[in-house]
């Protein structure tokens, strides 16, 4: 790939806050909100990141905000990243065509312990755009199947026409390396599928060993409040659920405040954190 | 233990010549308060004053400064960022402010160094000027120890001479404990005729030795200095009821008290108190284009948690909507959590944030009602 | 992209926001290459209503107004309020306070029939407003971002902290200090504090920034500050920042 005299990584004496430039290789529609942008460095080096950690985006001149990789590092060449329209950022990523470039910032933050999940069993349960950051780590443990035990997945969207990510939720349907449910709170006429909140699908869960488990919750804070609920019923220790959470963030490196929750900083911190230490941050789940 | 002796004469005249190689920034009068300024001369200093409406924390965390600037050539970008290493020296800080500048240094030092405040850090000589007694009301530097500073200067001056002087015309200051300051809140102490010198860097040390306006300390001066701690040891009084090793206990004990949203009502959520501190480091980032739209700057400039929409993400939802549950964040920050990631006071009891609000939100009120509840 | 069509209009006001687009002398040519003024009786003879952005200045306080504002809406695809008049009825509602008819004999004479007149009001009261450039008169260097975000295909932003952040960044001294009922803790800033920059009260020509600041303006200065609520109510409603009848 050539290589190109444009912005450079940050290096001593310069500018942490400066952007890599990446295009962008490829879009997808996932919705009517969100689309799936495939990104890679100018530069080609791989992004690099764990699963669960995030970059910051930057459109120059309009601004800059985090969004979580929704791809594994197992698959190297590009990143990708499930992008809503909520503000301006996101707004002006939205009318960009592949061969676009942006800015990245990253990875940032501190992800899921894929080691500390390595021989248990995993079950993932995800709610609305929670799938993005944890489809990050679905994807890394299907490449690497053999180092965890069971693999189940729940997703819950609020109705059909949000649900994400289609055609992985096929093949995961269709694939025998994971037990993957959906189901949505409000189904269309054309929804053939489960309805109902995510919940609902645990009682479809085979028995869930307490100490050989890891379980995983990314979603909105009442979705996360109610499934804690159904795990802990199941005598899983506090250590071994992890959840992601979303804040504002400016710096994306533990200075400018925004994403403080109680005493952490969900960008330095997080945004993964294990629900031992999420209870003691008590505006964590408000 | 002293380093050196110097007159107050000869130590402008120090300063002058330091003006010939820094920006000189120091106390000057603004009517009947004092402000940091940057001054041509050492003459236009005020070594005299009480306090500086805001601490010196500008000239090194700017209320706005750019971050880099951007140009878009054929759909790419190239960066370059704005570093900023001018020589300057900040003259008469107070060990409050010290203690401030310490802890920003450990925040901007932190995990991914930040070049831009660390830059102007390095190139800034700081001269320390300590405090014989409290320098106004309301104040409780000495509640959160930070009316002494150990480090984070290059020199610091004990007024020796004012100590003396203060004492013999029985203004305050003196042996008896009971007694407290009597001066007059806001009243500026008299000006010192000799400083006591102690050696923070050896940058600090070489720029006072090399010019020999300074003389050895004798054992005369070294009673004196002792004299000094004591009488100032007696002038200072403690504020806050609960120590404030054991504020973090209090508030821990106060999270889902009344008091916070019973204040806050009064609280106009103006960022007033943050905007004022010498601790607070939070901060926004935006851009900023020309008028070809292909050019621009990305900058940062000085944000506050008590502002209504510091937390609130795109969507939108604000994860602190109320003024309580930020008022409640920023005593948190202040007295407990900035502690917890930086092992340094995250507050320096120096009242600019009591002082800065029209809603006389206190927050040595706060901690003591706090106290009186658990 | 072709270039926007940008109108100018004035209502009741003394023109003075319009006024203050030409005063952009360093960037007004960059505006005219970026963008087609197509009706501005400030700067230009030519009209047209075809209009991708019609700024208005001036109040609703006329029938005739009522009428031009109507026309102006529908003659532009983003209708934007410039100036206290436009945004929160502005110095012309002091009128609202007085009786109707006095005013009218005091300010056109013995003819005052000929002219009738209606509460000073902002144009939000009459029409869908897209976006407000508040401040006696427009902050000019605001509406310069707001013509750079309508380019660049950005939503802009009004602030929406109180003037308080820019004097303190601006190393003032507050005007409380100075035992001065400053209007800075409840007004929205975005004008560089620039009354208290120059020793003088924020009258709040921006209008609130919130309902809650208003709300602890009311207990503060009730209970912290021995002063004539009259007075400040008075202040309140200078520029229509707040027309109730007494601070809640």
């Amino acid at each position: 790939m050539a290589m190109t005299t444009q912005a450079t990584p940050p290096t001593a004496g310069g500018s942490l806050y400066i952007p890599t430039p990446a295009r962008i290789r490829a879009i997808e529609d996932l919705t009517e909100f969100e689309r799936l942008f495939e990104l890679e460095f100018l530069d080609g080096h791989p992004l690099g990141h764990d699963p669960g950690q995030f970059v910051q985006v930057s459109v120059l001149g309009i601004g800059e905000c985090p969004i979580s990789i929704c791809s594994s590092p197992t698959r190297q060449e590009t990143f990708e990243l499930c992008i809503r329209r909520v503000g301006n950022v996101t707004n002006h990523l939205h009318t960009l065509e592949p061969g676009a470039i942006v800015g990245i910032r990253g990875p940032l933050g501190h992800g899921f312990d894929v080691s500390e999940m390595h021989g248990k069993d995993v079950l993932i349960v995800a709610g609305g755009l929670g799938l993005a950051p944890v489809r990050s780590l679905i994807q890394y443990i299907l490449d690497e199947r053999s180092r965890f035990g069971r693999f189940d997945l729940l997703y819950g969207a609020r109705e059909p026409k949000e649900i994400l990510f289609k055609d992985d939720l096929t093949e995961w349907r269709e694939s025998a390396d994971v037990d993957f449910h959906v189901t949505v709170d409000r189904p269309d006429e054309q929804w053939r599928g489960k309805s109902g909140v995510v919940t609902t699908l645990f009682k479809g869960l085979p028995k869930l060993d307490p100490a050989e488990t890891m379980v995983v919750i990314v979603g909105p804070p009442i979705m996360f409040k109610f499934v804690v609920l159904e795990v802990l019923a199941r005598r899983i220790p506090q250590h071994s659920i992890y959840c992601s959470l979303e804040r504002r963030m400016k710096c994306g490196i533990g200075k400018c405040g925004h994403c403080q929750a109680n005493n952490v900083y969900v960008c330095m911190d997080g945004p993964v954190f294990k629900y031992g230490r999420l209870k003691a941050m008590r505006e964590a789940l408000e | 233990m002293l380093d050196r002796m110097i007159t107050h004469s000869a130590f402008l005249e120090l300063v002058d010549e330091l003006a010939g190689k820094r920006r000189i920034i120091g106390p000057v009068a603004r009517g009947e308060r004092f402000f940091y300024e940057e001054v041509e001369r050492a003459g236009a200093l005020d070594l005299a004053f009480n306090y500086c409406v805001y601490g010196p924390r500008a000239f090194l965390f700017p209320p706005t400064e750019t971050l880099f600037t951007f140009q878009q050539i054929e759909g790419r970008f190239a960066a370059e960022a704005v570093v900023e290493d001018r020589p300057t020296a900040l003259v008469g800080v107070h060990p409050c402010d010290i203690n401030a500048i310490r802890l920003l240094d450990r925040v901007f030092e932190k995990d991914h160094p930040d070049e831009h405040y660390l830059s102007r850090r390095r190139n800034t000589l700081i001269i320390g000027l300590d405090c014989p007694r409290p320098c106004t009301d309301g104040i409780f530097c000495s509640d959160m120890k930070t009316n002494e500073a150990t480090e984070g200067f290059d020199v610091m001056l004990f007024p020796l001479g004012a100590v003396q002087e203060v004492g013999a015309s029985g203004k305050g200051g003196g042996g008896d404990p009971q007694a407290g300051p009597s001066v007059r809140a806001d009243e500026p102490p008299a000006a010192p005729s000799q400083y006591g010198v102690v050696f923070g860097t050896p940058t600090g040390r070489e720029w006072l030795l090399y010019s020999h306006k300074s003389t050895v300390p004798t054992a005369a001066d070294e009673r004196a200095l002792e004299q000094y701690h004591r009488s100032k040891a007696a002038a200072f009084r403690r504020a806050i009821k609960t120590p404030s090793e054991d504020l973090p206990a209090l508030l821990d004990r106060s999270y889902d008290s009344l008091l916070w949203e019973a204040t806050a009502r009064r609280c106009y959520s103006c960022g007033s108190c943050n905007l004022s501190c010498p601790t607070c480091y939070c901060f926004n980032i935006y851009d900023e284009l020309d008028m070809t739209l292909a050019a621009g700057e990305r900058k940062r400039e000085w944000d506050g948690c008590q502002l209504p929409k510091f937390a609130e993400v795109a969507g939108p939802h604000n994860f602190r909507a109320k003024a309580a549950s930020r008022l409640r964040h920023r005593i948190y920050r202040k007295a407990k959590w900035v502690r917890e990631q930086t092992d340094l006071p995250g507050c320096v009891g120096c009242a600019r944030c009591d002082r800065a609000c029209t809603a006389k939100i206190s927050s040595v009120e706060i901690y003591n009602q706090l106290a009186e509840e658990a | 992209m072709s270039k926007p069509k940008i109108a100018i209009f004035s209502l009741t006001s003394c023109e003075g926001c319009s006024l203050a687009i030409l005063e952009l002398e360093d960037q007004l040519l960059d505006i005219l290459g970026a963008v087609d003024i197509v009706n501005f009786r400030e700067g230009m003879t030519e009209r047209s209503w075809d209009i991708d952005i019609g700024f208005v200045d001036g109040a609703v306080s006329t029938p005739t107004d009522i009428e031009e504002v109507e026309h102006f809406r529908q003659s532009s695809k983003m209708l934007v309020a410039i100036g206290a008049c436009a945004c929160t009825g502005g110095i012309n509602t002091l009128k609202n306070y007085q009786d109707e008819t006095d005013c009218r004999r005091y300010v056109y004479g013995e003819k005052f029939e000929w002219f009738p007149t209606i509460p000073a009001q902002p144009l939000s009261n009459f029409v869908k407003v897209d976006a407000e450039l508040p401040g006696c008169p427009m902050v000019k260097e605001e509406f310069l971002e707001f013509v750079k975000c309508a380019l660049a295909g950005k939503q802009f932003r009004l602030p929406e902290n109180a003037v308080c952040v820019e004097c303190k960044k601006k190393d003032n001294l507050c005007l409380y200090e100075k035992g001065i009922i400053c209007l800075g803790p409840v007004t929205r800033a975005g004008c560089a504090a620039i009354c208290p920059s120059y020793g003088s009260k924020c009258e709040g020509c921006r209008g609130l920034v919130s309902d809650e600041a208003l709300a602890a303006a009311g207990v503060n200065l009730r209970e912290q500050y021995d002063v004539a609520l009259e007075d400040v109510l008075a202040d309140f409603r200078l520029f229509g920042a707040y027309q109730g009848s007494e601070l809640p």
